[in-house]
């Protein structure tokens, strides 16, 4: 009974984890605010009543217009701007009516809106022509957080956009090749340690478990090549993460060669389990030091505005989880079945010799 | 760079706005179950071919006792 | 015969086999030095900094490579059989990594001083040359503490060139990566103390390697 209810749960968690990852939808969020006047006026007065056109992205403005707010921030300092027209649901104008001296010239576009909530464009303004004075004060107005109101929805991140959903595909795959792959070094130990008589039941769960490692591992970096192209521009980045993928692929499609260039069956259970030990420390090594030489562009390390730690938010994590667990199921049931039919083969060939 | 997306956004809105994602996630959701039930099926016919292959190497076993 | 005497005995029969066979260390030699003569046919002495930097660690790299994926004169397994009963496997393993940092030490630094001869060296002057040759060192110590253990395994798995670079290569990649990012640090400039944690990186990954080949080589080893 448990045996069935796991793989059903697995099968169940991952028919939950697409349909929601391709259904829901994406929450709104601030795309530009940028300046509308086309020639740059050289007189300083009209200068301080520039009208900027702020662009969103699946924003509701022209529901209740009125009740549109457009603050900057910098730091604790925030002041209001005047919202002058709303165009449509994803296009208004302001007025950038601001006093002589600054405290910065970089801003933070904010906006309070009854159904989307608070919205927020890192670093969205970059004013000139003003004195910047770091301890000048604004006047500060009344500003409070609002939550959207709105149904069910992914968060709004800056380059990401709708490619968030690769989110629940991408980073399972790796969970779960790494899963896999600790199976398979666990079992390289028991096999060194127990199989000195010479049984190789200990290497059959090795193979099994890097062979089907080695599918998610492939899958992990071509959903990241993916993600990559749309976010970073390029199929291929240089990137400590990306480095260490790409190694680790290769080294066990190096265990796979090893495997298969031996012939005599004790002395190949030895050999792969020497290597596959010998290269599961290093990688582990690798991925552990090595990020910490150079900047990444993945999430929670430097260079990267769109993720933060902060950012996988409770809509995100209710699938993320979900994702992950039924990954590991799915991947763990597709190595007892390789396991089962590793063995069967094994069978089948000493019938053949009787 | 933002003009790009601009031009995705009605695409995007249309597709989740026409129902299409629906029809994605229906058909992602198919292709899962039919792999949980063709990896459900894969396993009993291993099984069942193991257990074959166990009970022949017995009675081979046996008859060379014997 | 103490631990000691034992390495000591095995590095020098190594060194004097490999002598006896001169051919073996002039076709290394020739080897390198025609690497880095296309490399110059190529682009000259005018190589960007760049080019300059990825030429010098692919020339060196493949070099080294080639110097330790030969096969080893004792790996028959009739030498074999004698050692496992004569000597200790870790023993064994050290002085085959001794040899081998003396091998690849000598080949690297033919090999760079060609390539610092035919290629020039207007991207490093004085003790620039100096620190980036410690690299290379660095470098050679690293590949030669991963692929005596690595060779070891190709040999008995009964495999050729082809398996040591298959199973070698990838964990390879990563030490490459330090001294590329390295040489390429010294020469924009960087002072060298600000870019020396890279040598201690290299010489920790040297002592992961051996730590790790020493702890499983026994494994390998026996039959």
């Amino acid at each position: 009974m448990i045996q069935r209810s796991w793989k059903i749960g697995g099968i169940a968690l991952l028919a939950y984890v697409f349909w929601t990852t391709f259904t829901v939808p994406l929450g709104p969020g601030l795309l530009e605010f940028r300046d509308r006047n086309e020639a740059a006026s050289t007189d300083w007065i009209t200068k301080r009543i520039e009208t900027y056109e702020l662009i969103g992205l699946g924003t509701h403005w022209t529901v209740q217009p009125e009740e549109l707010r457009l603050f900057i921030r910098k730091g604790d300092q925030i002041t209001p701007l005047p919202v002058i027209d709303v165009i449509d649901d994803t296009h208004a104008h302001a007025a950038l009516l601001l006093p002589d001296t600054l405290p910065s010239k970089a801003w933070d576009v904010l906006i309070n809106h009854p159904i989307d909530g608070t919205l927020f464009l890192q670093n969205g303004l970059f004013v000139e022509g003003f004195v910047v004075d770091e301890s000048a004060q604004l006047p500060r107005p009344q500003f409070e957080e609002r939550s959207a109101d709105l149904p069910h929805h992914f968060p709004f991140q800056p380059r990401i956009f709708e490619t968030i959903r690769n989110l629940m595909l991408h980073v399972p795959m790796w969970f779960t090749m790494f899963l896999l792959m600790g199976i398979a070094f666990v079992a390289s130990i028991h096999q060194l340690s127990k199989g000195a008589d010479g049984s190789s039941l200990f290497d059959l769960r090795a193979e099994a478990s890097v062979q089907v490692g080695m599918v998610f591992g492939v899958l992990g970096l071509l959903t990241g090549s993916l993600w990559a192209r749309y976010t970073w521009g390029a199929w291929w980045v240089d990137d400590p993460q990306l480095n260490g993928a790409l190694v680790t692929v290769l080294v066990y499609a190096g265990y796979l060669i090893l495997r298969g260039s031996v012939e005599d069956e004790r002395l190949k259970a030895r050999l792969a389990a020497v290597y596959n030990l010998f290269a599961f420390v290093i990688l582990m090594i690798l991925l552990m030091v090595l990020p910490r030489f150079t900047e990444s562009l993945h999430p929670g390390k430097g260079g990267n505005p769109g993720f933060n730690s902060y950012d996988l938010d409770s809509s995100l994590r209710a699938v993320f989880y979900p994702a992950v667990l039924g990954w590991m199921l799915l991947g763990t049931w597709m190595y007892r079945i390789r396991l089962q039919a590793t063995r069967l083969n094994q069978k089948l060939h000493r019938l053949n010799d009787e | 760079m933002f003009h790009t997306l601009l031009q995705v956004n009605p695409i995007e809105g249309f597709f989740f706005g026409s129902g299409k994602s629906m029809v994605v996630g229906g058909v992602a959701v198919i292709i899962i179950v039919g792999l949980g039930l063709w990896m459900w099926r894969m396993e009993k016919r291993i099984q069942r071919l193991d257990d074959t292959a166990t009970r022949q190497t017995k009675s081979s076993n046996e008859s060379a006792e014997a | 015969m103490s631990a000691l005497s034992n390495i000591r005995f095995l590095l020098q029969h190594a060194i004097r086999v490999e002598l006896r066979n001169r051919h073996g260390i002039a076709g290394l030699l020739v080897f390198a030095v025609a690497a880095v003569y296309t490399c110059y046919q190529a682009t000259g002495t005018h190589a960007e900094q760049e080019s300059w930097n990825a030429l010098a660690w692919v020339v060196l790299l493949f070099a080294g490579f080639n110097a330790v994926s030969k096969p080893w004169a004792d790996d028959d397994e009739g030498v074999r059989a004698f050692l496992i009963h004569a000597i200790q496997p870790q023993h064994w393993l050290i002085a085959r990594t001794l040899y081998y940092m003396v091998l690849l030490g000598t080949v690297s630094t033919v090999t760079f001083a060609a390539f610092m001869l035919f290629m020039g060296m207007d991207h490093l002057s004085g003790w620039t040359a100096g620190h980036y040759y410690a690299g290379v060192m660095l470098t050679s110590t690293a590949l030669a503490s991963l692929l005596a253990m690595i060779q070891a395994l190709a040999s008995r798995a009964g495999g050729g060139f082809s398996l040591i670079a298959v199973l070698g290569l990838p964990l390879i990649i990563p030490v490459i990566l330090v001294s590329t990012r390295y040489g390429s640090d010294l020469m924009r400039g960087i002072a060298f103390g600000d870019t020396a944690h890279h040598l201690l990186f290299l010489a920790t990954l040297s002592a992961g390697f051996f730590a790790l080949g020493y702890i499983l080589f026994p494994y390998l080893w026996r039959d």
